[in-house]
């Protein structure tokens, strides 16, 4: 705090914290602190305190949101903007309009000035202006996050924050989220927590990253970071340009590609679409002329928001309406539950399957006790918490976790059976590097074994990698799209 | 720096939004409870009283999340504007009915210095809701010019319903929610919980 | 909700909301106060009548309006069959149908009906939103609680779309096999623990993205919909005051049946 401290927008100075309840500090003795003009990152493993690091900076903690903190001081920026990372969630009205106008409002713009405004901010992130009057839930996600972008802009923030803004976006509405941020950033200071670092790299000029105790283990611009650190960003698990080739094992054998036709003796296919659409009401949202899973294969499912991946998976567990013709092993696909004991499923929102009051009993759920022994399922139920990192968390609720841990344990309960199909939504989205590749790690081995799986995906180093075959989904149809085998 | 706990001044926005919240949640279920107690009543022997008490969950159970003044009052008139957006078969009336319950609620709380949030608490509030209604019913409904044994058995049964499903059963389920944690940020941190910060 | 359906705007729509939903407040303690059955009949028409103009094609109107029926029944039966009176007209068992309690009974759902039908009218000509602004900008309602149900109704599909995904989950999940269909408790408690946990993290999200966007209830703020009075608010208002009095003057020169005090 020495020199220059007039052009500190925001700082935090050994700060601590921790939430109501729990037995450990989340931070301690932390400082950072933020420059005008500064476009900062801030990189760490999932969990580690990001999303609460940003609320503290931006004044939401305590002002709004009280968990017990102290520091020893404090510059909170006088107007701070916060985009989060669920576009779902940060508007409380049901227009654009009439939500750029709630910010107006709040800022007292006079009235006859709202509308030009309103249609200034829209232009700035890209959004059309022809029908300002455009209801939020009709928006793809993306253009969700550009109005927040927009909402946050009508505040002439001092610091804007982003936290995670493109978390829940497919490459498309990505690349237009960063070009818009990019666009509006001349002069604006930013602070950007994010995992899918590629896009933006290039434009931040500091790096900060937390380690999973929450203390900052590197601090400087982006080519010291990466190349002083490495060591470091791949021990905490953190992603970092080239982490591909460096810390993934991508799939090397062909044995299980190849076995198929004899291992099995019939050569039938494990799962077989024809004909096969599922149903929303009365319209057809995902069509599949025809379509095989053999075991062993790895399909990675890709396609724009809102094409129908994920109906295309809750059709073949037959939780929509479905018709044509859907086999298991030859046989006709029964219900849902009859599949259920097949197939491993993990929903694209995971905390709408959760149902028990633990991490531990979440997943022992999914073990049927006719089947296993008390000792056997415990033993498991460990290994896969250590695995997935949960094992400090075993008796916390599920909904207490951070989103990555949520999606984590989602994913857990659908393998830790080790089902003959895995249909996963979305696995990786929101994970550190360290997790991804324990958990594509993990699927790799399952699928050595013989499992199949199926999963939506929107990254596309992981298609390249490890999958086997790619089912494109273009307006609710599937097209077959075969990877070339890496012999 | 420590925090500034404002003191703050009636409700925060954080309890109001959640306070409705719950309130549009139980507008949705009323959605669906009501044509089932309208079904139930034309046999006479008001066995749908006993159903009366789901319309007062809506502010015993928020305020058993909340725990401020007023909650109960806000949560039961957010319900009854819902609902009556929603197009209830009750219309209007709905809104008085909310208001006057939601106060005949709020006023045990209050008793109770918005300390207590137990299940004695609970029930008496909910008692507290089914007296309110029924003061509304003896004008809007003539109850009073009933025969006595339907009468007796219709203010009966209602304080029974309520008592089990305004009272208890809003109380289990709120413990219920409790375990989840979502409603620990809800509450003001503990002085030990700052203390632990040193 | 029910405005997402196409319908022609009327007059009705135009009326200032603050003051169409205080003058259908009065009208409740307007109907409690009349006893007379024939001026609660006329009183029915003619708040049916409005209906006519709420700007919804028939066949939507009745299958709203379809409950009434429902509520009519129930209200009425119960007091005609066990209520008070002296003039019997039929027993059987328990059931004792006097005059008295019938006109009652008769009374009671006209109530009911009147109110059901300005219920429904309120929503069908009523956006929230203008509602809302309307209450903060002539009757002082406190932002904090207008925009908190403004957020709140935005939610409202959002869980019923998180309810579908719940029975989804549950049937992958194996619950049935856990947990007995007819353990009621048990079954609802799945339901509700996610649902409400879920909506209430939601709301404590939304209001934390509304203050870090500005909003206080501190500072005078300006409105994007500027809601007032106008000529149409007169006629509504005469229309109230005129039907009325007609129900009124008409039910008392006019009477249908000779009673004119129900209790
Ligand atoms: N309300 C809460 N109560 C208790 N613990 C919490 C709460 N919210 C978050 N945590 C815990 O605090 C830690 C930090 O959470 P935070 O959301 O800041 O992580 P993050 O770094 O943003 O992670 P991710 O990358 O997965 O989003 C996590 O371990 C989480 O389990
Ligand atoms: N609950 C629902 N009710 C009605 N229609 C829906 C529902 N969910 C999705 N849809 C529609 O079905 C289509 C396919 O949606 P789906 O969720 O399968 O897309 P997706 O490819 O998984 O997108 P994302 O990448 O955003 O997850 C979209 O047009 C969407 O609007
Ligand atoms: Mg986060
Ligand atoms: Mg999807």
């Amino acid at each position: 705090m020495s020199q220059a401290t007039e052009d500190v927008v925001a700082s935090i100075t050994r700060l601590r914290l921790k939430f109501p309840g729990e037995q450990e500090l989340l931070f301690h003795n932390m400082s950072l602190s933020v420059r005008k003009g500064e476009k900062l990152l801030l990189l760490g493993p999932s969990g580690c305190g990001k999303s609460t690091l940003l609320q503290v900076l931006s004044g939401l903690i305590p002002r709004t949101i009280e968990v017990p903190m102290k520091c020893d001081a404090a510059v909170i920026p006088s107007v701070s903007g916060i985009v989060f990372q669920d576009p779902d969630t940060q508007f409380c009205m049901s227009y654009a309009d009439e939500e750029l106008a709630f910010v107006l409002e709040n800022n007292q713009v006079p009235r006859e000035q709202m509308r030009s405004r309103i249609r200034e901010l829209l232009i700035q992130v890209g959004l059309s202006t022809d029908d300002i009057h455009m209801p939020i839930g009709s928006m793809s996600q993306g253009m969700k996050q550009r109005l927040a972008i927009a909402s946050v802009l009508a505040m002439e923030p001092e610091v804007l924050f982003l936290d995670e803004p493109t978390a829940l976006l497919d490459e498309e509405g990505t690349t237009q989220v960063w070009d818009t941020i990019r666009n509006i950033s001349v002069d604006q200071t930013l602070v950007i927590v994010e995992h899918k670092i590629n896009e933006i790299v290039h434009d931040v000029d500091r790096i900060v990253v937390l380690s999973a105790q929450g203390e900052i283990i590197a601090d400087g611009r982006a080519e010291e970071v990466f190349h002083g650190q490495r060591q470091a960003l791949s021990e905490y698990g953190v992603w970092y340009p080239g982490v591909w080739n460096e810390s993934s094992s991508p799939r090397w054998s062909e044995s299980v590609t190849q076995q198929n036709g004899t291992g099995n003796g019939t050569g039938i296919g494990l799962l077989e679409l024809e004909h096969f659409s599922g149903l929303r009401g009365l319209s057809s949202v995902i069509y599949v002329e025809h379509a095989q899973v053999k075991p062993g294969d790895w399909i990675g499912v890709v396609g724009e928001n809102g094409a129908g991946k994920s109906s295309l998976l809750l059709s073949m567990m037959r939780l929509l309406r479905t018709q044509g013709r859907y086999s298991v092993r030859g046989i006709e696909a029964g219900s849902t539950e009859q599949l259920a004991e097949r197939i491993g499923f993990a929903f694209q929102n995971p905390e709408l399957q959760f149902v028990a009051h633990t991490v531990r009993k979440e997943l022992e759920y999914s073990l049927p006790k006719s089947l296993f022994t008390v000792e056997h399922c415990r033993e498991r139920v460990d290994r896969m918490l250590v695995q997935f990192g949960l094992e400090r968390l075993d008796e916390r609720h599920p909904y207490q976790l951070s989103l990555g841990q949520k999606r984590r344990l989602s994913i857990a309960t659908a393998m830790i059976r080790e089902p003959e199909v895995l249909l996963l939504d979305e696995p990786t989205f929101g994970q550190d590097a360290r997790n991804t590749f324990v958990m594509l790690d993990m699927l790799e081995q399952l699928r050595a074994a013989g499992t199949a799986i199926v999963m939506v995906t929107h990254d596309p180093e992981i298609v390249h990698r490890y999958c086997t075959d790619i089912w494109r989904i273009q307006k609710g149809e599937l097209q077959y799209e075969p990877v070339l085998s890496p012999s | 720096m420590n925090t500034a706990v404002r003191a703050s001044k009636g409700l925060k926005l954080t309890d109001i939004l959640v306070t409705i919240v719950i309130a549009v949640v139980f507008g949705l279920v009323y959605k669906i409870w009501g044509p089932a107690y309208d079904l139930m009543k034309p046999f006479g022997l008001h066995a749908e009283q006993l159903m009366y008490g789901m319309w007062f969950m809506a502010g015993t159970f928020a305020y058993l999340i909340i725990r401020k003044p007023g909650v109960a009052i806000l949560a039961e008139v957010a319900a009854a504007t819902v609902s009556a957006f929603l197009g209830s078969e009750w219309g209007m009336s709905t809104l008085y009915y909310g208001l006057l319950q939601g106060l005949g609620a709020e006023l045990f709380f209050a008793a109770f210095l918005y300390r207590n949030a137990n299940l004695w608490v609970a029930s008496l509030a909910a008692a507290g809701a089914a007296v309110a209604s029924l003061i509304l019913d003896f004008s809007y409904g003539y109850i009073d010019q009933l025969s006595t044994w339907n009468y007796v058995l219709y203010i009966g049964f209602r304080m029974i319903g309520s008592i089990v499903i305004a009272g208890v059963f809003a109380f289990y389920l709120a413990r219920a929610l409790e375990v989840t944690g979502v409603t620990r940020s809800l509450r003001p941190a503990t002085e030990q919980d700052y203390k632990g910060l040193d | 909700m029910n405005l997402s359906f196409p319908h022609h705007k009327t007059w009705l729509h135009r009326v200032n909301p603050g003051l169409k939903l205080v003058m259908f407040s009065i009208l409740f303690v307007v109907v409690i106060v009349i006893h007379d059955p024939n001026v609660m009949f006329n009183v029915a028409c003619a708040m049916l009548l409005l209906l006519v103009w709420s700007g919804h094609p028939w066949k939507r109107l009745l299958l709203y309006g379809s409950p009434f029926i429902l509520v009519f029944i129930s209200t009425s039966t119960g007091m005609m069959m066990f209520g008070k009176g002296v003039t019997t007209w039929w027993t059987w068992g328990l059931i004792h149908i006097t005059q008295e309690s019938f006109y009652r009974g008769i009374h009671l759902g006209f109530r009911a009906l009147s109110m059901a039908a300005v219920g429904l009218l309120f929503g069908l000509t009523t956006r929230p939103v203008d509602l809302f602004y309307s209450l903060m900008q002539q009757w002082r309602l406190s932002p904090k609680y207008a925009y908190s149900f403004l957020a709140a109704m935005r939610l409202m599909p959002m869980m019923v779309e998180e309810f579908q995904a719940l029975r989804q989950a549950h049937r992958i999940r194996g619950l049935h096999q856990h947990v007995s269909k007819w353990n009621m408790y048990a079954t609802l408690r799945r339901y509700a623990i996610p649902l409400l946990a879920q909506s209430i993290r939601r709301a404590q999200r939304i209001a934390i993205a509304m203050e870090a966007k500005g909003f206080t209830n501190e500072t005078k703020r300006t409105y994007y919909y500027a809601i007032g009075y106008s000529a149409v608010d007169i006629v509504f208002i005469f229309y109230f005051v005129i039907m009325l009095t007609l129900a009124w003057g008409l039910g008392i020169c006019f009477p249908y049946v000779g009673v004119w005090d129900v209790r």
